[in-house]
């Protein structure tokens, strides 16, 4: 098992460094400079500015130091913000993504396994068509519409919960049911989807011959075997939940790193936007490989290569 | 069921619009009445004074420094601030400044030499300031710029600790007020100095917790994307006159989260910064904390005149008389923006504008005919570039309709982002682009010098006239007011006779702001000093005069 995980974790490094290399040149092909502005710099002043960043060096030799600093895990400065360098901006911002995926990702487990579990126990029955119904709106209604309208009812009228703004727990629970109701309709199909497709299984019929009551099938039998697709979609969720921030953050005025795949490439802050790159990648990549060791931890019939 | 709980959401949607309510929203003090609360835009690069360029900055920096003099928060004409008087030489050349005892809050005493030594700073190419070119009136720093001279030749010297003796390379009669801007505002020296020695990053000085400052407000909390906290500052000479304790600036950048909040009563105003979105105008103008004010800025087109057929005059003149502005303003812009055909809006500073039509289709199609294109026959292809924003993109289909109207001519747009906009405009890769300046003080210099002089990097047209620029160079030596108005006037007519770009209006400022909020002035240059400003609920207060601190 520990050798698995640690075989494709080294396989992790060259895909890490293609990504690395391949946005690094990408973003400085992009036209435009980190420093234009509508009041023009003077080209004095640019040129110093540049300078102080290593812009003015060959483009190979600038790879070369930031590969060098990314070795020692630091990202660099940011160019757009000249007090705080990446890992300081990373620091601060993505405890706070993580925060509002996390309470996102609360609210669509609790309520779409819940509605899953109504639609497959009473399959067919009008709970399962309010479930599937439920289901179908989150999917279809976008972030961008369903944030102003949380906020028009909790915050405009009501005056329950904040507009935007962060620091409280009252700041996360709109943008947390805003983000997660989409997952919650997944949840909810791959829930239902799941549990059905064991019930009629051998291991839960002998489950019932056996005279267990239908709370302990449920969730003792039928659940394990049946969130499978909820778990596999559980690691690619929780990144998604992270860059789908983007909008969402916006909306809430969250200072969480989401508005920074757009914005840092708008700025041309070249720190930035490889900073990002690497830690989505590097969380991407992670989530799959942790999927996978999930995956023999709930199925017994998976067995890894090379474990015991 | 569930037709009663959609019939309850759209009963709750039509509520929420509260017809009855005269206001936006709350019109309820919902915090602490010590704490001002609105938005300040993007998350500014820069707060110190020396390196600011963008407004959100310079809004900090104006708070948290004091200079020389200060703006009135009505008329935003200069008013003593650390200097009490000020001799001026006869011939205007010679300003010399009396300061006041006063002190950085960290105790350390402040002299004229912190002016002479922050004014050095900013010429200095690794303090990497953008703005040097508002230093240019002052004796030397043109030399400075250029690279043929070092920063500690200029005109600036400090007599005593509270004496400054500025010397000017002709008169400026908006220098008093010149000298209120942020870049103006002194850098604590023995502070920065010691932050060198101890081999830190200079960079970093602004951060709360190393900044030193001077003026009504400390920087207590600065929480990245978050917002700014000012807390009063007890050291500054003018403390009991200073009445909030503290004010929260947020970062908002989207204007409808700025509403929210500002509906919601999660903030006080929506700032120096931001306006009411043109969409918005229409239904928010008739509630009573809407505040609309002209405000000191020009939206025009550059046209670059080193592309055929834009190397014609006639053609140039032609596309400006095309345009019908006040349609513009009616039904595009709607916020009570002012048609302009010239540079410099009419009255600033006692300026005249020019008499240029704003509008003449007849005569736009008769120079177009001259220049070779009757009935906009032949006329190549050109572009309107802009950068991305949908305000841009109604005015340039606006437009457009305009030119395929009276012209019969067709025009691309085409959108840019900012950085490739900004790109193409710097490289004179376009026909035709979309730009606004908003002027810096109250001073036809601030339009006519600072994008068209030729010496000027913010002259992006590829219009470069020796003949302007001895105008220019001619009105501003002269010492007589008027006289100097009146070259100024010759030095514009000439510009727009060569219409190196297009102007369409001036703009306005759109507020919303609560009737609680006390001390607040609409005024053209924008300025709002927070140390005026109180949160007061009592109606009647708000009709005493300014300086009455009801408490």
């Amino acid at each position: 098992m520990i050798r698995f995980v640690f075989k494709r974790f080294l396989g992790l490094i060259p895909t890490l460094l293609v990504i690395i290399v391949a946005s690094f040149l990408i973003i400085r092909l992009a036209p435009g400079s980190p420093f234009t502005q509508d009041r023009a710099v003077p080209k004095s002043v640019l040129v110093e500015i540049e300078a102080k960043y290593g812009l003015d060096k060959p483009l190979p030799v600038q790879l070369g130091h930031y590969l060098m600093r990314l070795a020692h895990g630091d990202f660099g400065p940011s160019t757009k913000y000249p007090q705080r360098s990446v890992n300081e901006i990373i620091a601060e911002g993505l405890p706070i993504t993580l925060t509002l995926s996390l309470v996102a990702l609360a609210w669509a487990l609790l309520v779409g396994v819940g509605a899953g579990i109504i639609g497959a126990v009473r399959q067919n029955s009008k709970w399962d068509q309010a479930a599937m119904a439920f289901a179908m709106l989150g999917i279809s209604i976008p972030t961008f519409v369903l944030g102003p309208l949380l906020v028009l009812l909790f915050s405009l009228h009501w005056y329950l919960l904040p507009p935007g703004g962060f620091g409280e727990w009252r700041h996360v629970i709109l943008p947390g049911i805003t983000l997660g109701t989409a997952y919650a309709a997944y949840f909810a199909r791959l829930t239902r989807a799941g549990l059905l497709e064991v019930t009629r299984s051998d291991y839960i019929r002998t489950a019932h011959a056996k005279g267990l009551p239908e709370s302990t099938v449920i969730f003792r039998h039928m659940l394990r075997g049946g969130l499978l697709p909820v778990v596999t979609f559980l690691g690619p969720a929780i990144a998604h939940l992270m860059v789908g921030s983007v909008i969402v953050e916006k909306i809430f005025n969250i200072p969480g790193i989401g508005p920074y795949f757009v914005d840092a490439a708008f700025n041309r802050d070249y720190g930035l936007v490889m900073g990002i790159v690497v830690l989505e990648s590097a969380l991407l990549l992670m989530m799959n490989l942790l999927v996978d060791v999930m995956y023999a931890v709930l199925d017994p019939r998976i067995r890894l290569q090379g474990a015991p | 069921m569930v037709r009663h709980a959609w019939l309850m959401v759209i009963g709750c949607l039509v509520g929420c619009q509260q017809v009855d309510n005269p206001y936006f929203g709350t019109a309820t003090l919902r915090h602490s009445p010590d704490e001002l609360r609105f938005n300040n835009g993007a998350e500014p690069r820069h707060i110190d004074p020396g390196k600011c360029s963008e407004s959100s900055g310079g809004e900090i920096a104006n708070n948290l420094f004091s200079g020389l003099t200060d703006y009135d928060p009505a008329t935003s004409a200069p008013v003593p601030d650390l200097a009490t008087s000020w001799d001026i030489s006869p011939d205007g050349l010679v300003y010399t400044f009396h300061l006041r005892p006063s002190q950085w809050n960290d105790g350390t005493p402040l002299t004229a030499h912190d002016f002479e030594w922050s004014w050095k700073r900013v010429l200095r190419p690794e303090t990497e300031s953008v703005y040097t070119s508002i230093l240019s009136d002052i004796k030397g720093v043109s030399a400075v710029t250029q690279g043929s001279a070092s920063p500690d030749s200029i005109g600036v010297h400090a007599i005593d600790d509270h004496t400054l003796r500025v010397e000017l390379e002709h008169p400026v009669p908006h220098f008093l007020e010149l000298v209120a801007y942020y870049t103006f505002r002194p850098v604590p020296r023995h502070h920065l100095e010691k932050f060198k020695a101890q081999g830190l990053d200079e960079t970093l000085w602004t951060r709360p917790e190393y900044i030193v400052s001077n003026g009504p407000f400390n920087l207590k909390e600065w929480k990245f994307r978050q917002y700014f906290l000012l807390e009063r500052n007890p050291l500054y000479w003018d403390a009991k006159n200073v009445k909030i304790k503290f004010a929260r600036l947020y970062t908002i950048e989207e204007a409808h989260t700025a509403l929210n909040m500002y509906r919601a009563g999660e903030i006080d105003w929506l700032g120096p910064s931001m306006d009411v979105p043109a969409e918005f105008i229409d239904s928010l103008k008739h509630y009573k904390d809407y505040v609309q004010t002209p405000h000191l800025g020009v939206y025009y087109y550059w046209l670059n005149v080193k592309k055929p057929p834009l190397d014609d005059v006639r053609v140039r003149k032609a596309l400006a008389l095309a345009i019908d502005r006040q349609s513009l303003v009616t039904h595009i812009t709607r916020g009570g923006e002012i048609p302009i055909a010239s540079l410099v809006p009419d009255g600033l500073a006692g300026y005249k504008a020019l008499p240029i039509p704003l509008y003449d289709p007849d005569l736009a199609r008769k120079l177009l005919a001259e220049a070779g294109y009757p009935g906009g026959k032949n006329f190549p292809h050109l572009r309107v570039i802009y950068n991305t924003l949908t305000h841009h993109k109604q005015v340039a289909e606006a437009i457009q309709e305009m030119w395929q109207r009276n012209l019969g001519i067709q025009i691309d747009l085409e959108n840019r982002e900012w950085k490739v906009f900004l790109d193409e405009l710097d490289s004179g890769e376009y026909h035709i682009a979309r730009m606004g300046w908003i002027g810096d003080y109250a001073d036809p210099n601030t339009f006519l010098q600072e994008i068209l002089a030729s010496y000027s990097d913010n002259n992006r047209s590829g219009w470069k006239d020796p003949t302007y620029d001895r105008l220019l160079k001619e009105a501003n030596n002269t010492v007589n007011r008027q006289e100097r108005l009146n070259r100024l006037q010759m030095a514009e007519s000439h510009a727009m006779d060569a219409m190196p770009l297009l102007p369409l209006y001036v703009y306005t400022r759109k507020f919303l702001v609560k009737p609680y909020v006390h001390g607040w002035h609409p005024n053209m240059r924008g300025i709002y000093p927070l140390k005026y400003f109180w949160l007061e609920e009592t109606r009647a207060v708000r009709e005493l005069p300014l300086q009455e601190n009801p408490k």
